[in-house]
């Protein structure tokens, strides 16, 4: 099934299964079937967003935010409606794509994607809505060294580069963020928007200075926390040797008897960088690669329109 | 203290160690798991693994606690129940050890005394639901009520009857057989090693002892008087010294109440010079200076004194002419008519078979006349030895004549071979079945035969018979004669060939008739003035299960051997208990699983 029927038919992509969504052709097709999902939930207006210059109302679609709901149309008519604001183009934004080792994992092949699978598709539909909105979008990826390095540019044929960047994009060894993070600051001069797509198995201390530092510097940053469902609920064999692929750590333990409490320590974990970022200004999403794209590109967006 | 009744069972508290074997063995490498997140696990196990551990441990500890607490209950641990104002019916045989090392001397009272003290605690605990036997020295079992016991332990003498412990307890167990209670021994002892001698203890038995170290113990072992009769020259006396460290000594000597001879035991042994003393019977006693055991510092002996035998004897027999001649020159016998050897005479004889067989008919005949109730019977060829005895010893005797008796039984018999009569007396006359020669026994060629001829001719031949010794309570078997045994101003009728016990320690006279033909010397077993005790240990080897303690203890433990505390109930609650604890953690564990 070709993506653009998909997309202009009843079926949006953005809500769909990612994997499904993978399976329907390469990351370019995919991805333009996703944006074009995205883009038909919000009214089939491209050049519409959430910026600040008021431009129509629509009807309110489940998804959208309530904060952009008119309430005062509601205590008139009885109705949602929902405010839509003109474009603006004015913004950079840089993403910050993790490729270390430990990206390339996923706990159930074939079911759900790998985390930089998934981080490859979530970063060329995000591209394309911003380059769409004419915001200059570039791409740095990072292993345990920074690999490429796209600055950011406006015009859409800019995109076809992001996606080749993407597509010969392969896992590395290790995790060096913050060399790639501070980066960012030679491709944007001014105000801007960071994106950090990562499954943040880094130095969350180093990690978390450089995201200030960028704060610091008036970026806009948005973490993007990607973690594969088995990451979360830990499952395996009666008893297992736990072994980290980058660091060669690892602990000997039966997962049913620490399920719970891993549970707990994830949730934890989220909860401290929730609370890291939230303490510096910074967007943090916690996303599992099996929740469909569109659910995150609004988030994203959220923040985005707001960095605008 | 806490004993086992299937102690084999305790072997299994090796399975103990399963548990921690199983964890050993199940501790194999598992297989990898490729996972980023390795960090929050490790953050997880850290924040977790005390706990985790120490439930673990908990686990290990309860499952390793319930293996030992149901081999345990196997092994069947009783423990005791002493100091119970109360107990259940029970059945005791308390064994008093009043042999006579329980005369021994320790600040100013003997040592019976203290056995005594620690008898009448066992008998205070004794209830009239009780069956109580009281077994001393004498190996009688006495039953009785507490107070009829008591009585009798008041007025228990240190006895001269040699004890021994072992039979001892063998007594107390037969006796508690006969009583359907739960039954329990409780010896009262010196534990002198000597008579600790193994027993099948199927009872629970309490030994008390004395906790106060042994004296060491001088005491004469033995009095030796030489051969008998003594001449009118006199005799010489030996007395050896035994005990626990035999030094020189200075000893006496007397014969009956004439003056004491003192010589010095050095070595052990004091030979005293020739005593003189004029013709009967007398006692020899040897005394020590008095120590800490008084009773073996004494002992007597009998002595004959007599005019040697007159003897009249035919050169032409060989050996026995050979042996007369040195008996004469050493003044043990002299020329005369009163002993004729080798033919019947008018007066005592000393016959032996003739050479030529044709004239055994007019030997026997000849005796017949005399009233001799013995004669020669039919001729035996086939070699036969001696029975081993104090007259003849063993020697091989390869011809000799049956003798027969016309009279009642085998009276008169002081020899034989085979079991068959070789030697034997009817009034003076003395019958030998072989000649006294090499071609009839090897008797005339051994070193036994100039005592053999001594004996013969002063004692045989006049009607009398050996000295023998015995000691308290043991039996001593008398001689075919013996109507009756004097001592002093009493007198036991008794029935030649039979057994008599002495009483006790002293000179027993053997009579027939009014003839005094032999004694019994009645003294202390050398054994007792040994003291040295045996060790817990090796009463513990000899008497498996045996609880020994302090004598001033036993009392208090009495009748609480026979009603020890079961512990297999209260182990297998205790074992039902941790095995739920065990379920309860196990799961519990599981449920709260980090």
């Amino acid at each position: 099934m070709p993506a653009s029927s998909l997309s202009s038919g009843r079926v949006r992509l953005d809500l769909l299964d990612p994997v499904e969504v993978s399976k329907l052709g390469g990351i370019e097709v995919t991805t333009q079937g996703v944006v074009e999902g995205f883009l038909a939930g919000l009214h089939r207006s491209p050049r519409r967003g959430f910026s600040a210059e008021f431009a129509e109302h629509r009807m309110y679609q489940p998804g959208d935010d309530v904060r952009h709901v008119d309430w005062k149309i509601l205590g008139r008519n009885d109705r949602l409606y929902v405010k839509q604001f003109e474009e603006e183009t004015n913004l950079r934004a840089m993403v910050v794509c993790d490729a270390s080792r430990s990206m390339a994992w996923t706990g159930s092949p074939g079911t759900v994607l790998p985390k930089l699978a998934y981080a490859q598709r979530l970063i060329a539909a995000l591209s394309l809505i911003l380059l769409r909105q004419r915001d200059a979008t570039g791409l740095i990826t990072f292993d345990d060294d920074i690999r490429t390095v796209l600055p950011p540019r406006v015009r859409l044929s800019h995109w076809r580069q992001l996606l080749e960047t993407l597509g010969s994009l392969e896992a590395g060894q290790g995790t060096a963020a913050e060399p790639a993070l501070r980066r960012v600051v030679q491709q944007l001069r001014r105000r801007g928007l960071v994106v950090f797509v990562s499954d943040l198995l880094l130095d969350r201390a180093l990690a978390l200075k450089a995201l200030r530092f960028l704060r610091h510097r008036g970026h806009q940053v948005i973490v993007l926390h990607l973690m594969d469902p088995a990451e979360a609920a830990l499952a395996g064999p009666a008893e297992a040797r736990f072994e980290d692929p980058e660091t060669g750590a690892a602990v000997v333990l039966r997962p049913r008897d620490w399920a719970g409490a891993y549970r707990e320590t994830v949730r934890s974990v989220v909860a401290e960088w929730r609370l890291a970022c939230r303490r510096h200004g910074i967007a943090y999403h916690h996303i599992t690669t099996d929740t469909p794209y569109g659910m995150v590109l609004r988030g994203a967006l959220s923040t985005a329109s707001r960095a605008a | 203290m806490i004993e086992f009744l299937h102690p084999w069972a305790l072997a299994g508290l090796t399975c103990a160690a399963i548990p921690v074997l199983l964890h050993l063995l199940a501790r194999r490498e598992p297989p990898t798991v490729e996972f980023p997140a390795v960090r929050y696990l490790i953050a997880t196990t850290q924040e977790h693994l005390h706990r985790l551990k120490l439930q673990n441990l908990l686990l290990l500890a309860v499952r390793t606690l319930l293996i030992i607490a149901i081999i345990l209950a196997a092994a069947g641990p009783t423990v005791a129940r002493s100091g119970l104002p109360n107990h259940a019916p029970g059945a005791l045989a308390l064994i008093v050890d009043n042999s006579p090392s329980s005369g021994v001397v320790l600040g100013g009272s003997p040592r019976l005394a203290s056995l005594q003290n620690a008898a009448r605690a066992v008998l205070a605990r004794a209830t009239p639901d009780d069956a109580v036997w009281l077994i001393t020295a004498d190996g009688i079992p006495r039953r009785g009520d507490a107070d009829a016991l008591r009585s009798r332990l008041d007025a228990l003498p240190v006895s001269s009857y040699r004890l021994d412990l072992g039979s001892a307890l063998g007594v107390a167990i037969g006796a508690l057989s006969t009583d359907p209670r739960p039954g329990e021994v409780v010896l009262l002892s010196d534990l002198q090693a000597s008579a600790v001698s193994p027993a099948d203890v199927t009872v629970p038995l309490i030994v008390g002892r004395p906790d106060d170290p042994t004296v060491a113990n001088v005491g004469i072992g033995r009095l030796e008087t030489g051969p008998q009769p003594w001449s009118t020259d006199g005799g010489r006396i030996t007395v050896s010294l035994v005990g626990d460290s035999v030094r020189a000594a200075p000893v006496s000597a007397r014969l009956g109440e004439r003056p004491a001879r003192q010589a010095l035991a050095s070595g052990g042994t004091a030979v005293f010079p020739p005593i003189t003393a004029p013709a009967g019977w007398w006692s020899a006693t040897a005394e020590l200076d008095p120590d800490e055991f008084r009773l073996d510092d004494r002992r007597l002996g009998a002595v004959r004194v007599a005019p040697v035998a007159r003897v009249n004897w035919d050169s032409a027999s060989r050996y026995v002419a050979a042996a007369c001649e040195v008996l004469e020159s050493n003044h043990r016998i002299v020329r005369g008519n009163e002993i004729t050897v080798g033919r019947l005479a008018p007066r005592g004889s000393i016959v032996m078979p003739p050479a030529d067989p044709a004239g055994i008919g007019a030997l026997n005949r000849a005796l017949a006349a005399r009233g001799v109730t013995w004669s020669f019977g039919a001729p035996v060829a086939s070699p036969a030895a001696t029975d081993s005895g104090a007259l003849t010893g063993r020697f091989r005797v390869r011809r000799r004549y049956a003798l027969e008796s016309s009279g009642s039984g085998r009276t008169g018999v002081l020899a034989t071979v085979g079991g068959s009569p070789w030697l034997a007396r009817s009034g003076n006359v003395l019958l030998i079945g072989s000649r006294l020669d090499p071609e009839w026994t090897d008797l005339p060629v051994s070193a036994g035969f100039m005592p053999f001829m001594d004996a013969l001719l002063n004692r045989l031949a006049r009607g009398e018979v050996a000295i023998s010794e015995g000691t308290p309570g043991d039996p001593v078997a008398l001689p075919d004669l013996v109507t009756s045994v004097r001592q002093g101003e009493r007198e036991w009728k008794v029935e030649g060939g039979g057994l008599f016990r002495p009483h006790d320690v002293g000179i027993y006279f053997l009579v027939a008739g009014e003839d005094t033909i032999g004694a019994v010397s009645a003294n202390l077993d050398p054994r007792e003035s040994r003291l040295g005790r045996a060790t817990d240990v090796q009463v513990r080897q000899l008497w498996k299960g045996a609880r020994i303690m302090p004598v001033d203890r036993a009392g208090p433990a009495a009748f609480s051997a026979g009603v020890r505390g079961d512990l297999r109930g209260p182990l297998l609650w205790l074992a039902l208990a941790l095995g739920l604890t065990e379920m309860v953690l196990a799961s519990a564990v599981r449920r709260r699983s980090p």
